[in-house]
């Protein structure tokens, strides 16, 4: 008998906060899922204020809640993976196959390019000739407003070298040094 | 301290040595015993292959080419990117191999070529190579090296290890002209594939 009216009475209030909730939830008017009952044209009887809040929350997101914040890599890459991207025949050297021998000195050389070897040379005489000049001029912002020639051992100036500046260098002119 | 150095880098010669001519007295009996010799990190394998000696020839045999195997360690180059430049001269002469490192950009190719002129000296040396044109890269790979660790500041009194990498360069020498590629056709691929399939068999069957 008690149990009855017990369970009867627990049966009772769960009713009544059912009733008291559903009320509370058309008040504030969160009960969205129900459908109308019938459809009036006039104004509602609550602002929905709320939703459009939440509404606008969820247009302007924080920066951490982005999916778009920062790209990271999703899984660890696998040795396969990695030996396929680091082995691929773009990646390697390539062959090349423009490279002769320099008639001049007999070194290699790349077609079309100065050879190295030869260029050094020419470098070197260029070096000492520069010295040369600097030592004729003795300090900076000297040069002479002629032309200049380099005339080496054994060489006299020519009729085309009159008016022009000479530097002696005391060796015998290198075979690649024309006139 | 430096006499216990050398008496112990003398004992090491000295097993190293043994360890060899073990080795070979197994050999000539055509029975290799399969000893895994244990390796600390300053042994020096890939030098030791130089010093090995066959027994003498037979009259019938055909002539064994003369092997140089040359190495340097502690390059301040990258393991990975000298790699790139030992598979480009792998199986060339040593000419043309010496011809394309010169040519490269690359920080490793002047070494590397400084590593295989010194070889190709070394086998005319020493290893009684005729002519120093008449050798080819059999063998040319990386290996890494020691690294020193060093500190790598970051933003937020956060840091990093880095690592200034090291690697080593090896290469063996072998007199005589490289040799040519096999060149399969794709109808001999496919020949192959087909016969690969009529070769399986069920294991264990009646």
């Amino acid at each position: 008998m008690k149990r009855m009216i017990f369970s009867v009475l627990v049966h009772n209030l769960r009713c009544s906060l059912l009733r008291i909730e559903n009320r509370l939830l058309q008040i504030t008017g969160l009960d969205a899922q129900l459908a109308p009952s019938l459809a009036v044209n006039g104004p509602s009887l609550l602002p929905r204020i709320d939703q459009d809040s939440q509404h606008d929350e969820e247009q302007t997101p924080s920066l951490l809640d982005s999916i778009l914040w920062m790209a990271a890599p999703k899984k660890r890459r696998t040795i396969e993976v990695n030996r396929t991207r680091r082995r691929d025949e773009r990646k390697f050297e390539k062959v090349k196959y423009n490279i002769e021998p320099c008639p001049e000195c007999g070194y290699l050389k790349q077609n079309y390019i100065l050879c190295g070897f030869c260029y050094a040379k020419v470098c070197r005489e260029t070096a000492l000739i520069r010295q040369q000049i600097k030592e004729m001029e003795g300090g900076p912002l000297r040069a002479p407003t002629v032309e200049t020639v380099v005339l080496y051992e054994g060489e006299t100036p020519s009729e085309q070298d009159r008016e022009k500046r000479i530097v002696e260098r005391p060796r015998k002119r290198p075979a690649w040094f024309s006139h | 301290m430096a006499a216990a150095m050398r008496g112990v880098g003398f004992i090491r010669n000295i097993v190293g040595s043994l360890h060899l001519r073990l080795q070979i007295l197994g050999g000539a009996s055509q029975q290799l015993s399969y000893l895994h010799t244990s390796i600390s990190l300053d042994s020096k394998h890939w030098e030791k292959n130089n010093r090995k000696v066959y027994p003498p020839q037979l009259l019938d045999e055909p002539r064994r080419p003369a092997e140089v195997y040359h190495s340097r360690r502690q390059i301040k180059y990258s393991k990975d990117k000298m790699w790139y430049l030992a598979k480009m001269i792998q199986g060339m002469s040593i000419d043309e191999a010496i011809a394309q490192l010169e040519f490269n950009d690359k920080k490793g190719a002047k070494i590397m070529k400084e590593v295989l002129l010194e070889a190709q000296e070394m086998a005319v040396k020493n290893h009684n190579v005729e002519y120093k044109s008449n050798l080819y890269v059999a063998e040319s790979f990386s290996g890494k090296g020691k690294y020193l660790k060093r500190i790598r500041y970051h933003g937020r009194g956060m840091f990093g290890i880095m690592d200034k990498v090291y690697c080593h360069y090896f290469v063996k020498l072998v007199e005589g002209l490289p040799p040519k590629p096999e060149q399969k056709t794709s109808f001999d691929q496919a020949k192959d594939y087909v016969q690969s399939l009529k070769n399986r068999t069920i294991i264990h069957s009646l």
